[in-house]
This record gives C-alpha cells, structure tokens and sequence, in this order.
C-alpha cells in the first residue's frame, strides 16, 4: 500500500463507521486519496512517520483530518492536542466525528483548536450529507493557511 | 435518593451514547441494500428495507430524547425574574406552520411574572402549545387559549386546546416517559414532551397537572413561585 500523497486521513476505530463514512465520500463524488487508520496511536504514528509508517516521507501532510472522538489507546482528544501544539501541523483542519453532542467534549474540542464537530446522525441520509459537506467544505472552498 | 438519580443519569447517558453506534450501522446498510442491491429484492423485500430504515431511525429519535431528558436532571437551574407575556410571545412567534396546515388562533391573556430558569420555562411552553396546535389540527377553526391566574404566593399558567383530547381514565400515564395516549398514526410523536414539562416544573418546586375530555380538548396547568 501506497501512502504517498494522501490528503485526507480518517481516524475511525469502528469498522461501521468507517465503512459508512468511506462509502458516502465515495458516492459523492470525492476521488481525493484517503487513508484510515483505527486508532490515534496509529494516527500519530501515520502523521509523524513512525512505526508501520516509518518510510512515509514527513514532507507530506493530510489536507485535512478526520478524527473519532472515542477510541480505544490513544483518544481523539489526545491526537488533537498534540497536532494542535505542534507549530509544523497546527494548520492542518481536524474535524471530529463523535457519537453523541453529549458532555463536556464539544467545548474541550474547540479550546484544543478543533476545526470542526460533527454529530454522527443516526439516519443515514443526514450521515451522508454531513459527511458530504464536511468533504466539499473542507476539500473545495476552505482555502489552505499557507 | 439523590445518588440513585445521578447513577440513573450516567446510565441513560452512557445507554443513549452507545446504543447510537449500532442503530446508525443498521440503518446505513440497509440503506445501502436499498439503493444499491434493489434488483435483488422483490417489492415486499424492498417494503422490509423500508420498515427497518424507519424503525432504525424512529429508534434514534427516541434516544436522543432520553439523551435530552437525562441531561434535563444534570443542567443547572439559573433563577430570574421572567418577562413572562415576552417569553410566550416569543414562542408563538417562533412555531413555523405548513401551507396546508390548520393555523389555531392564540388567545393570551395577562400572564404575571415569575422566577424561574428562562431557557428551562421556555421548553416549557414550547412543548405544551406545540401539543395544543397538534391535538387542535384536525378542528377546523380552532383556538389555543393562553392564561394564568394567582392563587397564594403560586402563579398558574395554562394552555387549553379545543383538540382531540384525551381520555382521563389513562391520566397517571400523561406525563411518563415513551408514554403516549395516541397513536403514531392519528399523532405522531416519542412521548417525551411532557415528561420533559413535568421534569422542569418539578426541578421549579412547581406542580404540572391536567383536565381533558375526549374530543372536547384539553387544558394544562402548571404552577410556579410567584
């Protein structure tokens, strides 16, 4: 497998949602190269080429992240704070994809310099369009900081 | 009784949290046999898709309203002096109606102040004339009345419809959780709105109670500190 030139990594530990997520993507149209990892350990391992990813060149970052908010190991909330405190990958978007709007984590999420929330809908047409626009936002019109 | 409420509320919290997951990978992948493996399937297969797409999402639904009647008994209660003829005002105004829909009229009248959480009393209102406008939509020419009136140091407030009611017989179930005394198909509905009013007016030290009559319409009343 080829990470070379991926734009968009997805950090999903659920197989469903993440199956879901790829799917609606997909059916709307975003051919942009992706890359899922499970979990936020090996999302840090994939951002800073550790690892599994070791040979991956540390010149290329994602155009935008995608990060479960609960995961096993490493949390979303971890991942965040530390991409957000490192000044080479601060710009990076992150949107976070969480279960419920319940708890403290929404306004913990934008203190740490989260881009975006998202409530994963259960129906699954309000899952395909926020997913959807999630892509087309952060994709097509959000212009990149440098 | 304090600790069991609080164990009673981490549990809904964490049962809402986690049951989404699963209910959200059903209803994406039947919706996925739908759109995308509908030649497989003949009419009543593609019917079954449907009923478990609506149920997965009916279920959803009903999370999420015990997600929000949960975090009812966790939110702080900030007391302030009520603009009370503003608030309902307020709420009226706000309700946004279908073209083909059955408009009631509102008739308010004075509504003395009271002390009490504004964003908490306005759900309040919401739920019980939303309620009145959709018990009253198969009258035509109906009103919804709005009032309230002192007695002691306590305020009562109502909303009385002319709708379809309901049969008192079933009155201890008015205000439970999930209860409901119609069906979906007459009107729609989780069954959590007044379980939501009666949680709010208690958390006031007030009282929530009501009359109806079948087919005749019903009123709601509940009280708060003057």
């Amino acid at each position: 497998m080829s990470y070379h030139n991926v734009e968009i990594l997805f950090v999903e530990d659920s197989t469903d949602d993440a199956a879901l997520t790829i799917r609606a993507l997909k059916k709307s149209g975003f051919t942009n190269k992706l890359h899922h990892v499970i979990n936020g350990a090996e999302a840090l391992d994939f951002i800073y080429c550790r690892g599994a990813y070791a040979d991956r060149s540390d010149k290329e970052f994602p155009k935008l992240i995608l990060l479960d908010l609960k995961m096993p190991k490493v949390s979303g909330l971890q991942v965040l704070e530390k991409l957000k405190a490192d000044p080479n990958l601060k710009s990076i978007p992150i949107v976070m994809l969480t279960s419920s709007n319940e708890g403290p984590d929404i306004e913990k999420c934008f203190a740490l310099g989260a881009n975006s929330y998202i409530v994963k809908p259960v129906d699954s047409d309000n899952f395909f369009n926020a997913v959807k626009e999630i892509g087309l936002y952060w994709m097509v019109l959000s212009q990149p900081a440098h | 009784m304090e600790s069991v409420n609080k164990e009673l509320e981490s549990f809904s919290y964490s049962v809402s949290h986690d049951l989404r997951a699963p209910i959200r990978a059903i209803n994406g992948y039947t919706k996925i046999l739908k759109e995308d493996y509908a030649d497989t399937f003949d009419t009543d297969g593609v019917k079954i898709l449907q009923s478990i797409i609506s149920n997965s999402k009916k279920m959803g639904e009903l999370i999420d309203d015990l997600l929000a009647f949960s975090k009812l008994g966790r939110k702080q209660v900030t007391v302030s002096e009520i603009q009370m003829t503003d608030l309902v005002k307020m709420v009226t105004e706000e309700f946004v109606f279908e073209d083909d829909e059955n408009i009631p009229e509102f008739e308010m009248g004075i509504l003395p102040n009271a002390k009490g959480d504004k964003s908490l009393i306005k759900q309040v209102w919401i739920n019980l004339i939303s309620n009145a406008i959709k018990y009253s939509r198969n009258k035509r020419q109906t009103k919804v009345e709005i009032g309230a009136y002192t007695k002691d140091n306590l305020i009562v407030y109502y909303v009385k419809d002319y709708g379809a009611g309901f049969d008192m017989q079933y009155y201890d179930k008015l205000f439970g959780v999930f209860q409901r005394l119609h069906s979906q198909e007459e009107f729609e509905g989780t069954g959590i709105g007044l379980a939501i009013v009666q949680k709010i007016v208690q958390r006031h030290n007030g009282t929530v109670w009501a009359e109806s009559k079948v087919d005749e319409g019903s009123c709601f009343y509940f009280s708060l500190l003057a």
